[in-house]
């Protein structure tokens, strides 16, 4: 590997006229040391390439090149080399500056190109659409749902002529596999028909591609789980057994695993064919279907797109009020909000706040360098003025300068290369995603490594080459030399940039975790404390009478013991995501009281107890009562239902009735009670309008333990379930671990934020360190004069901080509506927002001010405290 | 010496080209120079000199027979050209001249 290496590098610098009997000779030296140890004969033989590698041997790269020029090549870096040494500090800040920017840099791109990578990497993945559903009424658009109907696909295909391929998915909720003896629970199950896989191409590993997922009861396996579940046979032809379908299913064939990259994640395809029974059954009335088409190269998207509403009424009905549509597939993970989506997308406001944050530090970086080279051209110009006097050109200056500007900056990609690879596990553990193994050895990372150590020599090295070049010797050997008033304000606008950004990233962070905690810490308007939930078992040949009769049960038993505190059934566990949860969009009115109101209901089933357990409030009206057989035809509403009607909350809406869709024989619901609005989801979402329909035991059972014996709770609870179904595996969850879950995406971006906004304080703060010690040692004979003229160090010290406060200040103006305008931005994003604190703007602000005054307060006291009968004696 | 440049490197290669005749190739010149100098001679180096002479015309090269033990790479074998040796006469000439130039005096070494 290294040899092979060594030999390609060898074979490109090497004169081919002497290549054949060179490598011939280093072969021959290679065999000689394989025999004692190859690896050092590797190395040996990596040793002899490189130093092989001079100018008498190597083949012409450049004609007529300054490169050929290597007297004065050789001499700009040893003059480099000798001002960098000579001038560590300054050497260190920029180069631990840009290491820093660089690195962060890189690695937040790196995780930038991920998030835009999703689902790219299918062939024709241009051409890839979903098929969404849209409710319409009135021409108003009202909630945007990501499944649809299973037979529409099939349809549009018919119908649409440019529409060339489409596959119909449902996805699994979690299905029970057994392995051996003992039951798995994959929740990454979609049943897919034949046309997935030429839609999304995934490699198929084994099996027969063209019948792959057309058998019923057949399943297809990701390479990972293939080894999970058969390690190193061939799984094809062979069968696994599926609880909940009580049956063997066939492994058909083998795909290699899906990456991260896709918004449609599996690990297991089962011929939707298995279900074709149910989706016959709910055709065109429900959608609960993922479906994706493929549009002809030649297709305009516009064009297809007015099609749409005329086929929806076609097959859903005139007076239905959903559309079909269509949504590029690269779109979903960052531009998407749908309801249903199958997974919790990615944001793309995330990614380019992130993009921006990495921005910013890498230009820190580089105006800490043009800072500081243009701060301390004092020290250089007498140097600049005898070079031109013996004759330098002008543009050799520059590009002597330019050589040092280039050192510093390819010294800091070296290190900032090393950086990001120590950084890279905490960086992966950030971000939840394992972006990258290593940043020495991508291809991608290296190659950005080295361009940005050209485009930053370019960046930050012009400015101050043209400065530091452009001194005229006669002024600056007479002595008559000053810094140029241009220079101290483009000087003092880049620190007023730095500081901007750096207030701003810190306020940033500061309202990010702000909303965050305000949002885990809100009054949801129940209480989720020591409540642990899961769905109880589902088989598919025990009626569904037994099966209520059994979770009835089971939960009676658990009551028995001390340790529970309660037992309650719903439909779905409140923390679940936005799609957790039932829906109708047929329409609903309040019998005599509104007209027919076209909007999504979202619905609930409870049993008797969930109010209680979960503690929230009854306004009006009374709960279910299991002991009212009456109770199967009443409901409760929440706030949010009876607003939404434009009416208001009070006992008069009780004993009204409530009625789904259109036709007027449609069974009518009493309601009985009115809940106070409770936040079943993230707050990112508001408060849905619910309606409670009454349950004995629907599927997800809510146990609340007793506090402080939570764990024996859970003993009986495991025992408990372990008595009543064996052959099913118990997993639960606390509520409140639910709820936290939702926020996963929020403080991840919070944590991102918060690291880099310190990174980029780091950084500016070096810059700013390094500025003030030289300001404050070119003004030590200013210094030395008002000490003998009585000025106390607290004295000189405030004459310093009178500068860089007016900086800070500017920076304030600048950056405030900055931070206001952007921050109350993406606060709007959420349902549940805090108002803009300004507060934290303030302690933003006094943190950037502490920082700063101590840098500079350090630097200039190390002078203040000088004796000036030192500093001044050689006037 | 303006006529024959000769470093000190090169002397010791061309010298060896010469005692390694007719078989003087990269592999057995690094062993002869090795064993008899006890220094370490890296390839780079040793083919730089050679490829520096043959430019100046001290040496002349052909290519031999490719050998299986050397991935089936040819041997290029050097011979000193009669140039060559007037540089390596001049050289010793030089040297010589200047040794028997030291006062008797120089090299009495005398322990006080």
């Amino acid at each position: 590997m290294i040899k092979r290496l060594a030999n390609r590098l060898l074979r490109w610098y090497l004169h081919p006229d002497f290549y054949p009997d060179i490598s011939g000779d280093l072969e021959e030296l290679y065999l000689r040391n394989r025999a004692a140890s190859p690896v050092v004969a590797d190395w040996k033989y990596m040793l002899q390439v490189i130093v092989l590698f001079r100018p008498s041997l190597m083949r012409t790269f450049f004609k007529n090149s300054i490169i050929k020029d290597t007297g004065m090549l050789r001499n700009y870096f040893k003059i480099g080399v000798r001002s960098l040494l000579k001038q560590k500090a300054f050497t260190f800040i920029n180069v631990m500056g840009l290491a820093v920017g660089l690195a962060a840099f890189l690695l937040i791109q790196q995780y930038v190109k991920f998030e835009e990578s999703y689902d790219r990497h299918f062939a024709d993945a241009d051409q890839l659409y979903r098929l969404t559903t849209d409710q319409v009424v009135d021409s108003v658009l009202g909630t945007r749902d990501a499944m649809s109907f299973a037979p529409s696909g099939k349809a549009l295909v018919e119908e649409v002529p440019e529409i060339i391929d489409a596959t119909t998915t449902y996805k699994f909720g979690g299905l029970i596999f057994r392995k051996g003896e003992s039951f798995v629970t994959e929740e990454r199950v979609i049943a897919v028909d034949e046309h997935f896989l030429n839609l999304f191409t995934y490699e198929v590993l084994s099996g027969n591609t063209a019948s792959l997922l057309s058998e019923p009861n057949s399943l297809v396996l990701s390479e990972s789980k293939a080894r999970f579940y058969f390690e190193s046979q061939d799984p094809v032809g062979k069968t696994i057994y599926l609880q909940d379908f009580e049956k063997d299913f066939k492994v058909a064939g083998v795909i290699a695993d899906p990456g991260q990259n896709t918004h449609y994640k599996f690990d297991i395809l089962m011929a939707i064919s298995t279900i074709k029974e149910r989706l016959d059954q709910e055709a065109w009335n429900g959608y609960n279907y993922y479906t994706y088409v493929k549009l002809d190269k030649e297709a305009n998207i516009d064009n297809i797109r007015p099609l749409l509403p005329a086929l929806s009424k076609k097959y859903m009905g005139d007076d239905n009020t959903l559309v079909f549509n269509l949504q590029p597939v690269i779109d979903i993970h960052l531009y998407s909000d749908l309801t249903f989506e199958p997974e919790i997308h990615g944001s793309a406001r995330a990614v380019s706040f992130l993009n921006l944050i990495s921005i910013f530090i890498l230009v820190i970086a580089w105006v800490n360098y043009v800072n500081l080279s243009t701060a301390r051209s004092f020290d250089r110009a007498k140097e600049v003025g005898i070079r031109k006097v013996v004759g330098a050109r002008r543009n050799q200056l520059v590009f002597q300068f330019m050589t040092e500007a280039f050192m510093i900056n390819v010294l800091g990609a070296l290190l900032a290369l090393g950086l990001a690879e120590l950084a890279l596990p905490s960086f992966n553990n950030l971000i939840s995603k394992e972006i990258l193994d290593h940043a020495w050895n991508d291809e991608g990372f290296l190659r950005n490594v080295g361009l940005f150590a050209f485009v930053g020599t370019l960046v930050s090295g012009v400015y101050p080459a043209l400065v530091l070049s452009g001194f005229r010797p006669v002024m600056v050997l007479k002595g008559k030399f000053r810094n140029s008033k241009q220079g101290v304000w483009l000087r003092k606008g880049l620190v007023v940039l730095q500081f901007t950004a750096s207030l701003s990233l810190i306020a940033c962070t500061f309202i990010v975790y702000q909303q965050v905690s305000f949002m885990r810490s809100k009054d949801i308007g129940m209480s989720i404390d020591q409540i642990v939930g899961f769905r109880g078992p589902r088989s598919n040949n025990e009626n569904f009478a037994t099966q209520t009769q059994k979770r009835t049960l089971f939960a009676e038993e658990l009551k028995n013991h001390p340790e529970i505190k309660g037992v309650a059934m719903i439909s779905n566990l409140p923390g679940g995501g936005s799609s957790d949860v039932n829906s109708s969009s047929g329409g609903i009115k309040i019998v005599g009281k509104t007209d027919l109101l076209e909007a999504t209901t979202y619905v609930l089933q409870i049993n008797d107890e969930v109010i209680n357990l979960l503690d929230i409030d009854l306004i009006f009206g009374r709960n279910f009562d299991r002991t009212r057989g009456a109770d199967t035809a009443t409901v409760l509403v929440n706030e949010s239902f009876i607003k939404r009607f434009g009416l208001e909350v009070n006992e008069t809406i009780v004993n009204e009735k409530i009625q789904f869709g259109k036709n007027l024989e449609n069974p009518k619901w009493n309601i009985v009670g009115i809940l106070k609005d409770v936040n079943r989801s993230s707050l990112k979402n508001a408060v849905e309008p619910t309606v409670y329909f009454y349950n004995d035991a629907p599927p997800q059972v809510m146990v609340k333990l007793e506090a402080g014996k939570y764990q024996e709770g859970l003993d009986v609870l495991a025992a408990t379930w372990e008595q009543f179904f064996p052959n099913a595996p118990l997993k639960y969850a606390f509520l409140d671990e639910r709820f936290d879950s939702l926020y996963q995406e929020d403080k991840r971006f919070g944590a991102v934020f918060g690291a880099f906004s310190v990174l980029a304080l780091v950084v500016a703060t070096l810059g700013l360190f390094g500025l003030s010690s030289f300001m404050a040692i070119q003004r030590t004979k200013e210094v030395g004069v008002r000490k003998v003229l009585g000025a106390s160090v607290g004295h000189i010290v405030g004459i310093f901080y009178k500068d860089f406060l007016s900086l800070i200040v500017l920076a304030l103006v600048v950056g405030a509506p900055l931070i206001y305008l952007g921050m109350n931005q993406w606060l709007d994003g959420y349902a549940y927002r805090i108002s803009f604190p300004w507060l934290f703007l303030g302690l933003s602000l006094l943190i950037v001010l502490a920082i700063a005054l101590l840098t500079v307060g350090y630097q200039v006291y190390k002078v203040a405290v000088l004796d000036p009968s030192k500093t001044l004696r050689y006037e | 010496m303006k006529e024959y440049q000769l470093g000190e490197f090169e002397e010791i290669v061309l010298l060896t080209v010469g005692v390694l005749y007719p078989e003087a190739y990269g592999v057995a010149l690094k062993d002869e120079i090795e064993g008899r100098l006890k220094r370490k001679v890296s390839v780079g180096a040793l083919q730089s000199a050679l490829r520096r002479m043959e430019s100046k015309g001290y040496l002349h090269s052909r290519e031999g027979e490719p050998n299986t033990e050397r991935g089936g790479k040819p041997k290029r074998y050097f011979t000193i050209t009669a140039y060559g040796k007037k540089a390596l006469d001049h050289s010793k000439d030089v040297r010589l001249a200047l040794y028997n130039a030291i006062p008797p005096v120089a090299l009495d070494f005398k322990f006080t």
